[in-house]
Order: C-alpha cells, then structure tokens, then sequence
C-alpha cells in the first residue's frame, strides 16, 4: 500500500466538492459557513501533497505546507466573523 | 512511503471524510462542532502523514478553534432565502466539481521529485513564512486581525441589549 500524488488529490477533490456541496445545501447561514472550513481543508491537503511529492528542487520545497498553515488560519478567521455576523444579524 | 504513512494517510482521509458527511447531514449544531473536529483531527492526520507535522498542529488547533465556535451555547441561527432548486442546483455542481477535478487528478501528468524535508519541518516553514513570504504572512496576519476585531464588535453590539432587558 503506497500514497501517490494522485491519490492525496482525489481526496483533496473529494473535501473541496463536499465542502461546496455544504455552503449549498444547508439552510441555515451559519451551517452553511461549516462548508468553508472543508473546502480550505481540501484545498490545503493539495498544497501539502504538492509539497510533498513534487517540489521543485530549484524553489523552496516547502511553500505548499506554508499555505496549508495560512489556510488553516483564514478558516478559523472566516467561521469566527460568520458566526459573529449571524449572531449580530439574528439579534435585531 | 512506508505502508505505515500510507494507513495513517487513508485513515485521515476517511475519518475527514465521515466528519464532512457528519457536517454535511447532521441537524444540531454540538452535532456538527463534534463533526468539524473530526475533521480536524482527519486533516491534522493527513499533514502528518505527508510529512507537514508543524502544519498538522496549526490545523488541529484551528479546527478546534472552528468547532467551538460552532458547538457554543448562545448560537444563533439565520436562514437563507434561498430556494430549493438553487440548493439542488448547487448540489448538482458540487457533483460536477468533484468529477472535474476527479478527472484532473487522474489524467494530470505530475512531476515526482525526492522529499529531502524533515517530518515536522518548523523550522524550515518559519524561515519561508518571516524571510522569504513575509508580505504573504503579515496579509494573513492581518486578514485574521480584521476577522477577529469584526467578530468581537459583533458580539460586543448584541450584549448590552441582553443585560438592559430586564432592567426596569
């Protein structure tokens, strides 16, 4: 059993298509924002496999895992103004 | 890669997986925090098992940080006026999406290089992220400073009406 760069970006389609599929169906706003986090999660598995199985050796092999990171912080950033934002919307 | 990363990898995967599903099809909202932390954990999993240790940590924590936001007790809900052949529509395109990028994965003609980083690679990532892209981090840093402010001046607005309700 190996893991190959195709397999780490059919997993990685898999959340960003679920995570699309989350921020369409859910009725409610602040549900619907929870597809964001999955999408950014998809997303930086590609980055991170990138990084991992095909950098390039001239440039620096690590700036997919660098964006894996900055991803991970602007779905925590995003998921807590949505929620502040519904919370502030629900209120009036 | 040893078969060892490789089961920790499609473990990950599936316990990301279940906790996409779980937030996808679960109604309450302790439910779903419960779901975006097993999606954490499956994701934090995955950057382990591709050698991103120091990006596993920052992602556990963030998707903890994710599914307490929404697993907390004064959560409020607003629905979207959005009707159910837009949702169904979205649905099919999320189908579509996934089958594009399926396709793309599977005919893409990738190039293979030796992995010569370390597995947790702190120190290597610090030195990308505050020498060589420090625009790209002081952006982001900045981004979650205007997130942050806007979602505390949200909550700060709504909370004095709370305790000057049952005031006389």
């Amino acid at each position: 059993m190996s893991v190959s760069l195709v397999s780490v970006m059919f997993v990685a389609a898999g959340l960003i298509a679920l995570g699309a599929f989350i921020a369409a169906w859910k009725r409610q706003l602040t549900a619907a924002l929870t597809g964001l986090p999955v999408m950014f999660a998809g997303a930086g598995i590609a980055f991170a496999g990138v990084a991992r199985f095909s950098a390039a050796a001239s440039g620096p092999p690590l700036i997919g895992q660098e964006m894996a990171v900055l991803l991970a912080i602007v779905a925590l950033a995003a998921v807590a103004l949505g929620v502040g934002l519904a919370g502030r919307e629900s209120s009036r | 890669m040893d078969s060892l990363h490789a089961i920790g990898f499609y473990v990950s995967a599936a316990l990301a997986a279940i906790g996409g599903l779980g937030l996808a099809f679960v109604r309450h909202h302790e439910r779903r925090g419960l779901a975006l932390g097993l999606l954490g954990l499956g994701v934090a999993g995955a950057y382990a098992s591709l050698s991103a240790g120091f990006a596993a940590l920052i992602a556990l924590l963030c998707y903890a940080g994710c599914a307490l936001l929404i697993a907390r007790r004064d959560y409020r809900t607003v629905e979207q006026a959005v009707g159910t052949v837009w949702r169904q529509l979205g649905a099919v395109a999320a189908a579509v999406l996934f089958a594009a990028l399926a396709y793309a994965a599977y005919r893409g003609d990738f190039v293979h290089a030796t992995f010569y980083g370390g597995v947790f690679g702190s120190n290597s990532l610090a030195r990308l992220m505050f020498a060589h892209d420090a625009p790209a981090t002081e952006a982001v840093a900045g981004l979650v400073l205007v997130a942050l402010v806007g979602a505390a001046f949200a909550w700060r607005r709504e909370r004095p009406r709370d305790h000057t309700e049952g005031r006389p």
